[in-house]
């Protein structure tokens, strides 16, 4: 019993420290955007903001686009952050729908070769850099620099091998006979994918869907090659403030931050238990 | 319905049409993103740069590129750079993520809130987490207030303006935030273990770590190699955090691959260097590849011939 | 109502045939069992029939239509699966009701159906539950009334029983016997236990890496069967068999093995010397003393009750084994005598496993 107590002792400090690790990054960023500007750096650290201000957030979300104020530029972050939604939106929907519809064919027909989802995957372990360069080109001639279409169809791209490989997982587990029985119910094939098929993967569609909103949601590389001044996303505006003030606009910047992540750690935490299966990359026993 | 319609319908349907159905507009989608490639390898045989006239009229100079690419003391770096970074990031997450999930397996009592708050780092735009660090490690910053704190004495480490702790900056950051990828995938992979062989080991008399040794840990072999699998191909990949952290400094020595390639195309314009480049480091990337998938996809064909009854 | 004809259906996979030239034809309203150990095609067979595989080769006719080409849905055919493949997510009555949705029946009248099929199979008190709630039987009268809800024109079954206990079983043997009275459809029944089919057939249909072995009657396929593989497949316990071999003994046919020697009433001219094997059904060894009566011990006894199955070692390679009465006074160890019935035994050929003298 005595060991016993000394191993939960052991576990929990263990625990505990590592969940101070996670929360300290998170928490000093929250911390940092309700602080007005004389307490961004001071020594020793606030860790508790003397005088909370919601100053940070009204700069960065009211409407407007960058302006100078006192020599200083402020980004503003509501279009950016309709852009985000706009992007990721889009391309997790294609990304979901024709990935699945691939995933389907390849489980029941082995349509493109059994190697398909491992070329697919290839994709996906190519660094962005590497297209950065000839899309910027591309892109340029096809006039799809700057525009919402480009950056989706890249995005929708990237996000199909993860799409893929996660509802490949899902859609394992509905039975073959279920499929069958309903064929020579009188369905369709059609039929059987919307009646059968999709009602048993509901959760595995919506777990992927998320999980590729959040791909690319965060996504900076190929946001900063592709656009300049028409599409701007949540992360290049980040990246815009550390470059432009020399990173020392704490406060608004930190306001973005939460603005940026907080919506998107909430709809992790929904899918959380479905993340697991997904990532089974179909080793996962049952 | 329309005489017309259904039979358009039931040719859809012949399984020679619908399986193909979905690949259609995925591969033209696909080719569509190919060209470019095409157009990689063009640009790294001429030499151009944005500055000097249109594309189709740079000349053509050949290996040239690629020689001054190899030579390129600067892209080496950053390639040996990177992988370095990997290495090191790499494993400690695969060790943190497996040490915590082994802590969390059983129940107890705070588990819940163990499990789901640890899955948070991964959920925050790396960018963020870039920046974040960035306000935390700055000289008279919170981080060195609180090692100060457990030292017992003042801290300064220099994590962002020395040339050795910026790049322990980076591969905390990395870590920092996958370290909870790793955790989700063991864990998950505790969960899946089939309860039997630890049974019938028990019956024959094995204690908790010959168990864990001899049963749980082979059994969880194709759970590591997906982490590994994963983790590592996106670390080759960092970008976000030398950008946002350290913005490849100081000097050069947290420039990765990708932030090299960025500058090389975009602040110096060299784009038919940066081309050049990009396919040498698509020869590693392929070979990386193909190990990987190897890796891969012996596990499952493993796995399926193990649960074949 | 449909019959079934199958013309030469085959299943290639690659240099494998799966099924290999199967023909068939079932009467309409009769029920016919598939039957045969795992791996010989059966389901294979019933896939192509129903439409869910098509075949290498081969026609398949319901109601004297050639159906060969046909989508699934387009064939009228109602199945019942071994997992019997109810959809988790729907409730009892929605499962009962999905083929009638599909075809746009109007809600009252899928109303009035789903109820009545479910009386008839007597799952009305589940209609609102779900298939994970259900009982093994349970679930099993909710995939039948699936698709007798759909009036299909014939019923295909694949080993519909092999998930329930061995009661149940025997329960829901007599059940499907019952409704295939009532409705005097088509049945195609397929398994793998001798025992199910030969007390649900009208005939059987033996099946053996992909060919059938031997279409007809239950009773008939037991006592008269055309080869090794059917005779040692029916019966419980199985046929005895002797390895042995066939020469002539004063102008007859004789037998002989190891501690066993039979004389057949046949011509010595009409068969070759040869290797043969003699079958014989524990039914037909009697243990009594009398001409030709062979000694043996006793190494094994399994009373069950109603019958004692008893192993006797006669110096043979293995044991032959009887069917007794359980009043007969024996015990392990005893030294007794027995013979064969001899109009009942069979011999079949050494190499090819064919029936020969018939």
């Amino acid at each position: 019993m005595k060991r016993h107590g000394l191993f939960a002792f052991v576990r929990h400090a263990v625990l505990l420290a590592w969940t101070a690790v996670t929360l300290i990054p998170v928490y000093w960023m929250l911390n940092t955007s309700f602080k007005h500007s004389g307490e961004w750096v001071t020594w020793p650290p606030h860790w508790f903001p003397e005088h909370p201000t919601l100053e940070n957030y009204a700069q960065v979300l009211t409407p407007g686009s960058t302006i100078f104020e006192l020599g200083r530029q402020t980004l503003k972050v509501l279009k950016p952050l309709w852009d985000s939604l706009f992007t990721a939106t889009v391309s997790a929907l294609v990304a979901v729908a024709l990935g699945s519809a691939l995933a389907y064919s390849w489980a029941r027909f082995g349509t493109g070769g059994k190697n398909y989802p491992y070329s697919v995957l290839t994709i996906r372990m190519l660094p962005p850099i590497v297209i950065a360069v000839p899309f910027l080109v591309y892109y340029a001639s096809l006039h799809l620099l700057d525009t919402y279409t480009g950056l989706i169809l890249v995005y929708i791209a990237t996000s199909l091998p993860y799409v893929i490989w996660m509802m490949l997982a899902f859609i394992e587990d509905v039975p073959r006979e279920l499929e069958s029985a309903a064929r020579v119910m009188g369905a369709s094939r059609f039929r059987v994918l919307s009646s059968v098929v999709l009602p048993l993967t509901v959760s595995g569609l919506v777990a992927t869907f998320l999980f590729v909103f959040i791909l690319n949601w965060s996504e900076l590389l190929l946001a900063l090659t592709l656009t300049s001044t028409q599409v701007s996303t949540i992360p290049i505006t980040l990246n815009k403030f550390q470059s432009v003030n020399e990173g020392r606009d704490y406060g608004p910047q930190a306001a973005i931050g939460a603005i940026a992540t907080l919506p998107v750690v909430a709809l992790g935490f929904l899918i959380q238990k479905h993340l697991v299966k997904g990532f089974s990359f179909g080793l996962l026993r049952k | 319905m329309p005489a017309a319609r259904r039979a358009a319908l039931s040719w859809l349907e012949r399984e020679q049409v619908f399986k193909w159905l979905p690949f259609v507009p995925v591969q033209a989608l696909l080719v569509f993103l190919l060209l470019p490639f095409v157009l990689l390898v063009y640009l790294s045989l001429v030499s151009w740069r944005i500055t000097r006239g249109v594309w189709w009229h740079a000349p053509f100079v050949g290996a040239a590129n690629f020689a001054g690419a190899v030579q390129d003391e600067r892209f080496v770096w950053a390639v040996i750079r990177t992988f370095g970074f990997a290495a090191a990031a790499v494993p400690l997450e695969l060790g943190l993520g497996f040490g915590l999930a082994l802590l969390c397996r059983e129940r107890f009592r705070g588990r819940r809130f163990y499990t789901t708050l640890f899955l948070l780092p991964m959920m925050i735009v790396p960018a963020v987490v870039g920046y974040d660090l960035s306000m935390l490690l700055i000289d008279q910053g919170p981080l060195n207030q609180i090692l100060s704190l457990l030292a017992g004495r003042p801290v300064t480490v220099r994590w962002i303006s020395d040339y050795r702790m910026a790049k322990a900056a980076i591969v905390g950051a990395d870590v920092w935030q996958w370290t909870s990828l790793v955790f989700l995938i063991v864990l998950s992979g505790f969960a899946g273990l089939p309860p039997d062989p630890i049974r019938a080991a028990r019956t024959m008399g094995a204690n908790r770590w010959q168990i864990f040794r001899h049963v749980e840990l082979p059994l969880l072999k194709p759970v590591l190699a997906i982490a590994l699998v994963l983790r590592s191909m996106e670390a080759l990949k960092i970008f976000d955090y030398p950008v946002l952290l350290t913005e490849g400094g100081p000097g050069n020595s947290t420039e990765t691959i990708a932030v090299y390639l960025w500058r090389v195309g975009w602040d110096f314009t060299r784009v038919s260097d940066a081309a050049a480049m990009s396919l040498v480091l698509m020869v590693v990337v392929v070979i990386y590849t193909v190990i990987a998938i190897h890796i891969l996809r012996r596990e499952r064909r493993q796995l399926a011939e193990d649960t074949a009854r | 109502m449909a019959g079934i004809r199958l013309a030469g259906l085959t299943k290639a996979f690659g240099a494998s045939r799966a099924v290999d030239g199967v023909s068939l034809d079932i009467p309409d309203g009769e029920f016919a069992v598939l039957v045969g150990p795992s791996g010989c095609g059966k389901t294979t067979t019933l896939n192509m029939i129903a439409g869910l595989e098509a075949p290498t080769a081969g026609d398949v006719y319901i109601g004297g239509e050639r159906v060969t080409d046909r989508e699934p849905r387009d064939r009228q055919l109602g199945m019942v699966f071994q997992s019997l493949a109810l959809f988790p997510h729907m409730n009892v009555f929605d499962n009962i009701a999905f083929p009638l949705r599909i075809r746009k029946t109007p809600p009252a009248e899928v109303r009035a159906r789903v109820e009545a099929v479910a009386e008839t199979v007597r799952v009305a008190p589940l209609l609102g539950k779900r298939p994970a709630t259900l009982s093994g039987g349970e679930a099993q009268r909710v995939a039948l009334a699936r698709t007798i809800v759909m009036r299909p024109r014939a019923f295909l079954m694949d080993e519909p029983l092999s998930s329930l206990d061995a009661r149940l079983r025997v329960e829901m043997r007599t059940e499907l016997k019952r409704l295939h009275a009532a409705l005097r459809a088509t049945f195609l029944y397929v398994t793998h236990d001798h025992a199910e089919a030969m007390t649900m057939a009208d005939r059987i249909a033996v099946m053996h890496h992909g060919l059938i072995q031997q279409p007809g009657p239950p009773l008939a396929i037991y006592a008269d069967p055309v080869n090794h593989f059917v005779a040692g497949f029916f019966g419980v316990p199985p046929m005895n068999f002797v390895d042995g071999a066939l020469d002539a003994d004063a102008g007859r046919v004789a037998f002989r093995a190891a501690g066993v020697t039979v004389v057949v009433d046949r011509p010595a001219a009409a068969v070759s010397a040869r290797g043969a094997v003699l079958g014989v059904r524990p039914e037909h060894v009697r243990l009594r003393d009398g001409t030709g009566a062979w000694p043996a011990t006793v190494s094994l006894l399994e009373p069950l009750g109603d019958e004692t199955i008893v192993f006797l070692d006669y110096g043979g390679p293995t044991s032959i084994v009887a069917k007794v009465d359980p009043d007969e006074k024996i015990a392990v160890g005893d030294r007794r005598r027995f013979m064969f019935d001899q109009d009942k035994l069979r011999f079949f050929d050494g190499t090819t496993g064919e029936r020969i003298l018939r």
